[in-house]
């Protein structure tokens, strides 16, 4: 290398020197005067100088070289410096202009052009470790602190967000709360503060994950609920495709029950997860084992047992408001079998009819008792269908279309109540579906439209404000600023039946929700 | 009887000879196209975002849940920049062997070092990784170290063909090191250049190039670009000759466009992925393509 670079200084100095000499033959046929003489000594002597120079720049480099073998980068923390550490050599002197480990290369390459840049690095030990310290996490090569692993930003042992979910109503219907069927959808006019959610999730040790959702609800009257929403813990490495969860969780029923508010595309539940899961959804303390089917496309079953109790059990072990359900007295019980918990199956499969589409179809069921009865059974049957359409040239995720429809049966066995104070036995067979469109038409824009159907069976015997027929129809327009921040505006125009409860028979109302995001954002499932 | 015996172990020899090929999974295709090249006939690659989308935002097929479920290497980015999508992924698959510290869990990152590392984490800044810029495959060089992890994790995973991935990647290595001189060639006149880009995905490109992309269309990071933002870069792109405005295949070109229009400069269709614009099925002639377009520009 460093003959080479000799070399080349060398023709270099003695082109210039023939150049000089070319570049004069007028001055040839005629004796030199001394002048000339004098001014080729003081070039030829100027140009042994910087042969000098460079040879003595090249020693010491070879040199530095050799005695810092082990780092052998300088101390250059940022990739930028390189360029900047080598440029100000503009003359002559270009090889410390890029470390260049690979001289087989840079050798065979042309050399320095005139302007002093080199031929180009082929490696750069200022971007990239050797690789004897990539493979293993070795602390002691931080002197160039290369290694960031996954989740090296967060250094925390798990990662915590807060989600803050507000709601501005206005409706032709004074009381909302018996509008509305869910405990997370605005229940008054004016400000509504219904989901204040913190969410903290972590790998517990090498086994198992932890997940906890804490929410917080500000009532009527501005005063905070607390509600242990979810906390449970999760296998990470269990063999043949199997997951075990336990703990308190949403049960895996259809494609809304399972999430939390903040992924939902409206401001308000389904008419039919209200009434037929709950205005809380379908959740319990519990246990649930997971398994993907060994087949070639994407086939999950589920499982979960719970207690099913209270109004998280809604249609289950729920003993109602003031101990009364379907207008009657209930039975409050403890488990005293097996039957007496829930247990909550559900089968998903998904494929894809073309790289822009998805399709995910699933059907859920769960099977318990209620407190109307001394034995009086509740299933529930749902099926959901999810098709997805993304652009392959989406940017953020935009544009896509989402259409998603869920349907659900139950058959509701409505004893007598306590001391069979209630008059008849009944059999209800209630059902309902909604669907909804997303299209997200532009980058942070999503315009919806829901239609949702409830059919509750008539009985002459029971009268409750939970038990009726309805439909609704709803739109929206959600802009997401980013991921981490929602406003949207949503119509609904709810038709009822003629009733007690409600003023009126249509209800028009307006809701401005808007919602933020500290922290880390967990991934959405699809 | 003896016909459905020969059918029958004609079919298991398909099914043991296939089965017998590595099972890669890339979460993007410049990763699966390293993978390509460093694994040969030896392994099946399949990539899980599409080239031509923002690999910020990939849904989450389930699958893709399938798989990984069978993969015998994982590899992705390790910069946090599929963390939208890529967890719970991995939640459902449950494959034990592509955990990250297991010999078939590839971290492209590893050993690279970040550019822009941000000092404090504030999303006011706009969609800032906390790691530094994940977007560290146009760099040649950079994309040499990450074949020779690939390598390295193939052999691991698969000793026998060991061998093979190493002279692939020394035939990559070698590839790049020869194209190296020619990209830099062609870049070498336009050293010093300002360029501006839509996204600020091409820190490690500039770096590597010689030219400055500092300058974006988006006011932050994710952030789409404002009127007013977009005024102050006409402004600079005039005061500064600019003669170049980068675009992603995903992003909005017709603000890139209206921007050319009011300076004179050109949009250049550039893509982070091979296979997102045309003749572009590998990593070289991805570089290859980048390099012509801009230095076609910026005559």
């Amino acid at each position: 290398m460093r003959n080479f670079i000799f070399v080349v200084l060398v023709v270099c100095a003695t082109a210039h020197l023939f150049a000089q000499t070319a570049g004069s033959p007028p001055a040839v046929s005629t004796p030199a005067t001394t002048a000339e003489v004098e001014a080729l000594r003081e070039e030829v002597k100027s140009l042994k100088e910087m042969v000098q120079t460079l040879q003595q720049q090249v020693k010491d480099q070879q040199s530095a070289k050799n005695n810092s073998n082990p780092p052998a980068l300088p101390e250059n923390p940022e990739p930028q410096t390189v360029e900047t550490a080598g440029s100000p050599a503009p003359s002559a002197s270009a090889p410390p202009l890029f470390p260049t480990t690979d001289t087989a290369v840079v050798t065979s390459a042309p050399p320095v052009n005139a302007n002093g840049t080199t031929t180009f690095p082929t490696t750069d030990e200022s971007v990239t470790a050797t690789p004897s310290s990539v493979t293993t996490t070795d602390t002691s090569s931080s002197l160039t602190q290369p290694l960031p692993i996954i989740g090296g930003g967060n250094k925390n042992y798990m990662n915590i967000s807060f989600d803050g979910m507000f709601a501005l109503a206005a409706s032709s219907e004074r009381h909302l709360d018996r509008l509305e069927v869910g405990d997370h959808d605005p229940l008054q006019r004016g400000f509504n503060g219904r989901n204040a959610e913190i969410a903290l999730d972590g790998a517990v040790d090498p086994y198992f994950e932890g997940f906890a959702n804490i929410v917080l609800k500000l009532d009527n009257n501005d005063e905070t609920e607390i509600e242990l929403e979810e906390a449970f813990l999760q296998t990470t490495n269990l063999p043949y495709g199997l997951q075990i969860k336990a703990g308190q969780f949403f049960d895996q029923f259809g494609r809304i029950n399972p999430t939390h508010p903040h992924t939902w595309e409206f401001a308000d539940s389904p008419l039919v997860n209200g009434r037929l899961l709950g205005a809380d959804g379908l959740r319990g303390a519990g246990a649930q084992i997971a398994w993907t089917l060994p087949v070639p496309w994407y086939a999950q079953f589920i499982f979960a047992v719970q207690n099913g109790r209270g109004g998280t059990g809604y249609s289950f072990r729920n003993p109602g408001e003031d101990g009364v359900f379907f207008g009657r007295m209930t039975i409050d019980r403890d488990a005293s079998a097996l039957h007496d918990m829930i247990y909550v199956p559900r089968l998903e499969t998904s494929f894809n009819p073309s790289d822009t589409q998805t399709v995910l179809l699933g059907a859920s069921g769960a099977f318990g008792m209620n407190d109307t009865g001394a034995d009086n059974h509740t299933q529930i049957y749902g099926a959901d269908f999810l098709y997805k359409w993304k652009s392959s040239h989406a940017e953020g995720g935009f544009p896509f279309v989402k259409w998603q429809t869920e349907a659900m049966y139950r058959r509701f066995e409505a004893g007598r109540g306590l001391d069979n104070s209630f008059p008849v036995e009944e059999t209800f067979r209630d059902w309902g579906m909604y669907s909804q469109v997303l299209w997200g038409f532009k980058k942070g824009w999503v315009v919806g439209l829901r239609g949702d159907y409830l059919h509750m069976q008539e009985s002459p015997f029971t009268d409750d404000d939970t038990r009726q027929s309805r439909s609704r129809i709803s739109a929206n327009l959600t802009w997401y600023p980013t991921e981490f921040s929602k406003i949207r505006l949503q119509y609904n125009h709810d038709f009822l039946d003629e009733n007690d409860f409600l003023a009126s028979r249509d209800v028009d109302s307006v809701f401005l929700q808007f919602e933020f995001i500290l922290g880390a954002h967990g991934a959405h499932k699809f | 009887m003896k016909k459905i015996l020969l059918i029958l172990s004609a079919i298991l020899s398909f099914a043991l000879t296939s089965h017998a090929k590595l099972k890669v999974v890339a979460t993007l295709p410049d990763l699966g196209s390293l993978a390509r090249e460093v694994g040969g006939d030896k392994v099946e690659v399949s990539v899980l975002a599409k080239p031509t989308e923002d690999p910020h935002f990939v849904d989450a097929r389930p699958s893709f849940v399938v798989q990984l479920r069978d993969a015998d290497v994982l590899i992705d980015g390790g910069a946090e920049l599929e963390i939208g999508w890529l967890p719970p992924l991995l939640q459902n698959a449950r494959n034990p062997k592509i955990e990250v510290g297991k010999p078939g869990r590839v971290q492209a990152s590893q050993g690279v070092r970040l550019m822009n590392v941000p000092t404090s984490a504030t999303r006011a800044a706009g969609d800032v990784h906390a790691l530094g810029n994940p977007h560290f495959m146009s760099d040649p060089i950079i994309a040499k170290t990450v074949a020779q992890h690939i390598a390295q994790a193939f052999s691991a995973v698969d000793a026998p063909n060991a061998a093979a991935y190493d002279a692939n990647y020394k035939k990559f290595e070698a590839t790049v090191n020869a194209k190296l001189q020619e990209w830099g060639t062609a870049m070498l006149p336009f050293k010093g250049q300002n360029v501006v880009a839509y996204h600020d995905s091409w820190p490690y490109f500039a770096h590597r190039f010689g030219v400055n992309i500092d300058t974006f269309l988006e006011p932050k990071p994710g952030i789409p670009p404002s009127p007013s933002h977009l005024a102050e870069v006409i402004e600079k792109m005039k005061a500064q000759k600019i003669k170049a405005i980068i675009v992603e295949p995903f992003h909005d070109r017709k603000i890139a466009e209206r921007v050319a229009s009011a300076t004179g400069a050109k949009v250049v269709d550039f893509a982070q992925y091979p296979g997102a614009l045309p003749n572009t099925d590998t990593y070289v002639k991805l570089i290859d393509a980048l390099v012509a377009r801009l230095s076609a520009a910026l005559k």
